[in-house]
């Protein structure tokens, strides 16, 4: 599964960093309860300012990308929830 | 910064940005009256009981950002009192450092041993044999703690089978490593300035977000505009910290964009400080003092001058590093105006002091440097940049994680005399940093070189970071091997004569 983590100015200020920080984190909580989990590995990418932000005057740091579905206001648990939602057996 | 409070730090940051964006703008400063509508709009609460608390204390932080003092609660004020004071393009901080907003202070209960739901009242009840006061009996529900004979010494929660016995404490005054943390007369947090050494540990501690410091982006930024000799020092921390596809040399050339003439590393002033502190020690210990404290860390050395006054003279004379690369600056271009930027908030305090005063004229933290490039709209991983940066040694750069100081300074006595041996200690609490200095007093570390360091981990973890602590301390170690040098002697940017043995 492809995530992307925009580290961009408004999304590392508003705390893009913890967002990875937490998926490395679940790929532990997943590691540590591998069968309950699709062998689907976590392809977590940090990438450049996708310029969602400087197109509209909503606030929308952090973003993140969740194949290839954007999630606006990304918090580490509503991203995560996302993921172990897609990959638990 | 604890990564985990991701709200309280969202507002915090948000507030530098808007601050710096006003700056930047040359926004008429009236606009701070509604500031805080733009950055919690709406009606519905989101943080707490009410939006307009929540907006109050945002206030507050607006004022704090902007270098005036938090309002009282019991006087009249608009957000924009005071304000002409500080609308200028000079630092105009006035102490107190540490602010506690009274009224985002939810009061939380002092230290106390509680008994939970998960008591069962068991037959064997351990908690009631091992309470050296006898404080605890076995209630009609669960065991009772008698709080006025309690001791805190923890025993019952130890023995307990089902945990159910729990440690409670203000996480701020948990975090206060000197004591400085009471209550005023409605059980809110009060700072005892006489024994605070602003390591700003209670700041990110704080749930509430009840603790801020005063910035000064404000008039750095208004000083940017106008001053053409603006130079920036930033400290070995910086690794990481501005997001992960951003290089060094792109965060030496974003800072410029913000209107710097210059970057240097601060670990070029620590490789300088770690040759003085090296002759310092080979030439008064043991025999005009009988050990030697670092003098990197301000929280630490506030704490030896506050705590143990009569110790403060074996404290280095050597200047911080932040004080050393100003220096080198100031040399080459006696017009300098410079801005030390860290994790540090302590460091707002150094930069104040007579000695340091004419070679440090702001201090700005990393978070509120990465309120400057978003204000100012710049993509650090965007910067096309050529150079790479080599102004300090490895052993320089080391700095920034806890033992690094005594490390370097140990290495190159060794490099300087082979004959004498230096003994280190190094401690990265305050809490520790007040029982090495215990310790130092009763004679029990005479001959050592004692490395004090405020924050848990060093610098690498300091009240100003944005990224964790992990993440930097990989970022250093990186940036410590693509040193063109491994010790200070060998930094050919530092004068010949102080790197004559």
């Amino acid at each position: 599964m492809k995530i992307k983590v925009c580290v961009g100015s408004s999304c590392t200020l508003l705390g893009s960093m913890n967002i990875l920080d937490q998926l490395d984190d679940l790929k532990e909580i997943i590691k540590e309860d591998a069968e309950n989990y699709t062998d689907e590995e976590l392809e977590v990418e940090a990438i450049k300012c996708l310029g969602f932000c400087k197109d509209t005057e909503e606030k929308v740091a952090p973003v993140v990308v969740i194949e290839g579905e954007p999630m606006y206001n990304a918090t580490g648990q509503a991203v995560m929830e996302k993921i172990i939602n897609k990959i638990r057996k | 910064m604890k990564e985990s409070y991701v709200d309280l730090i969202n507002i915090r940051r948000q507030v530098f940005a808007k601050i710096a964006k006003m700056a930047y703008e040359g926004a008429d400063l009236e606009e701070l009256e509604k500031a805080s509508f733009e950055i919690l709009p709406g009606e519905v609460a989101t943080y707490r009981d009410s939006i307009f608390r929540e907006r109050a204390i945002v206030e507050e932080r607006l004022r704090l950002t902007m270098g005036l003092n938090a309002r009282k609660p019991t006087e009249y004020y608009r957000v924009t009192d005071g304000i002409s004071e500080v609308d200028v393009d000079e630092n105009r901080f006035i102490e107190p450092l540490i602010n506690v907003i009274t009224f985002a202070c939810e009061a939380c209960p002092e230290k106390a041993f509680y008994v939970t739901d998960n008591c069962r009242k068991c037959l064997a009840h351990p908690c009631t044999n091992v309470c050296p006061t006898n404080a605890v009996s076995i209630g009609k529900k669960r065991a009772i703690i008698d709080q006025e004979k309690c001791i805190k010494c923890g025993r019952c929660r130890d023995t307990c089978p089902y945990s159910a016995i729990v440690k409670y404490d203000r996480p701020c005054a948990a975090a206060c490593g000197v004591n400085a943390i009471e209550s005023d007369y409605l059980g809110r947090a009060k700072i005892n300035r006489d024994r605070c050494v602003s390591c700003g540990n209670c700041i990110i501690q704080c749930p509430y977000g009840a603790i801020s410091d005063k910035s000064q982006i404000y008039q750095l930024i208004k000083s940017l505009k106008s001053n053409e000799h603006m130079y920036a020092i930033i400290a070995p921390s910086f690794l990481g910290q501005f997001g992960p596809l951003a290089s060094p040399a792109q965060i030496f050339e974003g800072i410029k964009q913000l209107g710097f003439v210059d970057v240097v590393e601060v670990s070029l002033g620590a490789d300088i400080t770690t040759l003085k502190e090296a002759k310092e020690f080979l030439e008064k210990v043991p025999h005009e003092i009988p050990y030697m404290g670092t003098s990197c860390c301000n929280s630490w050395t506030i704490m030896v001058e506050k705590l143990f006054p009569d110790q403060y003279q074996y404290i280095s004379d050597s200047a911080s590093p932040m004080v050393e690369t100003a220096k080198y600056i100031k040399k080459k271009d006696p017009k300098a105006k410079i801005t030390f930027i860290g994790p540090c908030i302590s460091k707002k305090l150094e930069a104040l002091r007579e000695d340091v005063k004419d070679y440090v004229h702001f201090v700005i933290t990393f978070e509120e440097l990465m309120g400057m490039f978003v204000a100012k709209g710049i993509e650090l991983s965007e910067i096309e940049v050529s150079d790479e940066i080599q102004d300090a040694s490895a052993s320089g750069r080391g700095y920034a994680i806890a033992g690094g100081v005594a490390e370097a300074v140990k290495k190159t006595a060794a490099e300087i005399d082979p004959s004498r041996e230096i003994k280190v200690e190094g401690v990265s609490t305050l809490q520790d940093c007040v029982k090495l200095m215990r310790l130092a007093k009763a004679g029990k570390k005479n001959g050592y070189l004692l490395e004090g360091m405020a924050c848990a981990g060093g610098c690498i973890a300091g009240p100003g970071t944005l990224a964790s602590l992990n993440r930097v301390r990989k970022a250093v170690l990186e940036f410590k091997n693509k040193s063109a040098c491994n010790s200070p002697l060998e930094n050919e940017i530092i004068d010949r004569e102080l790197r004559r043995n």
